[in-house]
Formats: structure tokens, sequence, C-alpha cells
């Protein structure tokens, strides 16, 4: 049997970590209310920003705020896959690589990976990408304009993202990035139909820069959704992660207390036999 | 990212009938934060056509602004709001500034 010494350093030592695990499930659940909260303010504003669109769509074409755009569009497919910074968020970053892999086709597709994880996991298997984002530290004012402005070079573009079902289910998706916006259009309440052109309003500096502007500004804000959407998942595989590790320690911290309290008795009894046995020596040499 | 400056009063008192025809209810957010959702009497811009304001009964308007201070003026005084970029759309009285976008 161990020492209850050796036992003790144990306990402490798990101790520390049911603490620990329990921070970070603390932290990653805090994180979880304020995304929610971002999603649902943004949510407000791209909702405003698209009844304008409509009244304003000359056609209905989304053009991805390139209509003003004379650069050749690669006839090509883009793949955005948004990935943890970290490798601390479980196993969605390995099940949202698997996902995009079933239909990857080298000589159709460019990939551009968000979050340093998903670079990794891509370069331990193998595959290139054109290029390499930063997942955004902070959950206020993305910028996604750089995304957007490769965005813009392609005919179409897929995203491959983490979506948060509930804190202990979340799942990857792929959605199309015109889809994206239009689907996000559609859940926008229609209100009273008007129409905004040139006979009604002032444009400055022109009507067509002005519906590139709003087509730039929704794909931001679509892209900026779906970012934040991935982080909200990424906390919540986090928090999962936490959460069974913390029970996990919690029962071996109760092991090893339950070890402790043994291997003290133990040696208890041990004193006390010896100490019983020296007396009956006593007894029996008096 | 915006920055809101607020000065000291600057616009004196207005009886509230005459108030009510004279502002125009302005609203300035982001898709993360609201900098300014009130009434007020005026708000001056920049956009590529050069500086501008817009007062009560403006005609229907959209434009995208430049990198500038908004200034609104309002009854308790005057609010700056340093803007990297945005579109404003003005209608009815109603005055929207969406920012960083």
């Amino acid at each position: 049997m161990r020492r209850p010494a050796d036992i003790a350093y144990d306990r402490r030592s798990m101790g520390t970590l049911v603490e620990l695990t329990s921070v970070f499930e603390g932290l990653a659940s805090m994180r979880i209310a304020q995304i929610k909260n971002q999603v649902k303010e943004a949510q407000a504003f791209f909702d405003e920003l698209w009844t304008i669109y409509t009244q304003l769509r000359v056609d209905s074409m989304f053009r991805f705020g390139r209509r003003e755009n004379t650069a050749e569009i690669l006839n090509k497919d883009l793949i955005v896959i948004i990935t943890a910074e970290g490798g601390f968020s479980g196993d969605i970053d390995q099940k949202l690589i698997t996902l995009m892999l079933e239909s990857y086709d080298k000589e159709k597709q460019d990939i551009i990976v968000i979050g340093h994880h998903g670079a990794v996991q891509l370069a331990q298997r193998g595959i290139s990408f054109k290029k390499y984002f930063k997942l955004p530290e902070r959950d206020l004012n993305i910028n996604s304009g750089p995304i957007i402005a490769q965005v813009q070079h392609y005919k179409s573009t897929t995203v491959y993202y983490q979506t948060y079902v509930s804190l202990m289910i979340q799942d990857v998706k792929r959605i199309s990035l015109a889809n994206a916006v239009q689907q996000k259009g559609r859940q926008v309440k229609a209100g009273k139909e008007e129409t905004i052109s040139e006979d009604t309003y002032i444009f400055e500096p022109s009507t067509f820069a002005v519906v590139d502007h709003l087509e730039r500004s929704m794909l931001q804000i679509a892209v900026s959704q779906v970012i934040l959407e991935s982080k909200l998942a990424q906390y919540a595989s986090r928090f999962r992660a936490m959460s069974s590790a913390h029970t996990r320690a919690d029962e071996l911290y109760g092991d090893l207390t339950l070890a402790y309290n043994r291997s003290s008795r133990s040696i208890k009894d041990e004193r006390l036999k010896e100490i019983i046995n020296g007396l009956r020596k006593v007894r029996v040499g008096a | 990212m915006a920055d809101v400056i607020t000065e000291g009063s600057v616009v004196s008192q207005t009886p509230i009938e005459d108030k009510e025809k004279r502002t125009i209810h302005i609203k300035v957010y982001s898709p993360f934060k609201t900098y300014f959702n009130e009434d007020a009497y005026s708000i001056s811009a920049v956009n590529s056509t050069g500086p501008f304001d817009i007062l009560p009964k403006h005609h229907n308007f959209m434009t995208l602004l430049s990198p500038c201070e908004l200034v609104i003026n309002r009854d308790s005084g005057q609010i700056k709001i340093r803007i990297a970029r945005g579109v404003m759309h003005v209608k009815a009285n109603n005055v929207v500034v969406f920012l960083d976008v």
C-alpha cells in the first residue's frame, strides 16, 4: 500500500486540477452568454440593412458587391474554413476538416483557413491552402474586410463552420456565402413594401455605389456572424471538454481521498497492533 | 470603431411644442454597439462631395460616409462621434447611421 504522504501529494495536485477545470468551465460559460447577446445585436443591425437593400436593389441577383469591380473573376470555388485558434476545443475541428475533404477538389477549389488549429490540421494532412487568417481574439468589431476582398475574386464561396446547437451539442455545417446572406434576409419580417429609387431619393455618390456597398457590408456581417457562431460552438465544445475533465478530476480526487484515509487508517492499525503486542510481551515477562 | 465626445450645453432651451417640430430622430449604431439614439436638432457629416448637414424635413437621402466626425446638436449639448466609415439613411425625419460597414 502507498504511503499517506505520497497520496496526499497526488490529492493536492488533483485538487488544483479540479479547481482549474472549474475555472475554465466558468469562463467558457461566461463567453457563451456574451457571444449569444452579440449575435442577437448584430442580427438586428443586419435586419435593418437588409430591409433597405431589398427596397433598393435593382435586380434579384446578389453580386457580392462587385458590380463596379472590373477585376477578373476566377472560375474557381473558394472554401473558407473556420476553426479554433488553439487546440483546446475538443474534436470539433477534425470533424469540420473531414466534412470539407468529402467534397474537396484541388483543381477546382482554393482554401482559405481561419484559425491556427485548422491550418495545422490541414498541413498535417498534406493539404495546401491559399491564405491563413488568425481567428479574431475579440468578439466585437470583427474585421472581415480582408476575407471579403478574397471572396470577390471567386465565382462562388462555400463556408465550413461550427454551429452551436446546445451547450452539450455542437455540429459542423457548410453554406454557400450568397445563400447565407439571402437566408438571413429571409428571416427578416416583411414590412410595408416601399421602393427606394432615384425618383424619391438623393443618392451620393451613386445608386450603384450604395448598392455595392450594402452588399459588401451584408457579406461582412454574414461572415462576422458565422465567425461568431463558430466561436460560440468552440466555447461550448471547450465547456463540454472542461466539464467532463472536471467530473473525472473530481472522481479521482474522491478516490485519492478514500485511498489516503485507508492508508492512514492502516498505518494507525499497524501501530496499535505493535503497541498491543508490546504490552502483551511486557505482561508475559512480568 | 467610433469615439464619442460630449461637450457642454450649447443650445438654448426651446418650448416643447416647437421642439417637436424642429427635431429629427437620430440613431447611430454598429453591429455591436449603439452610440446615439435620441431626438436632436441636426447632424453633420462628410461624404465624397464634402461636409453636409441634415436638418428636420430633409429630403430622402442615402449616402456613403467618409472618415469624419459626426456632430449631433441636441437639447443638452453637442455630441461628436469619430467614425471610420458608414452609411447614412435619411427618411421622414429619421436618420439612421450604420457604422463599421
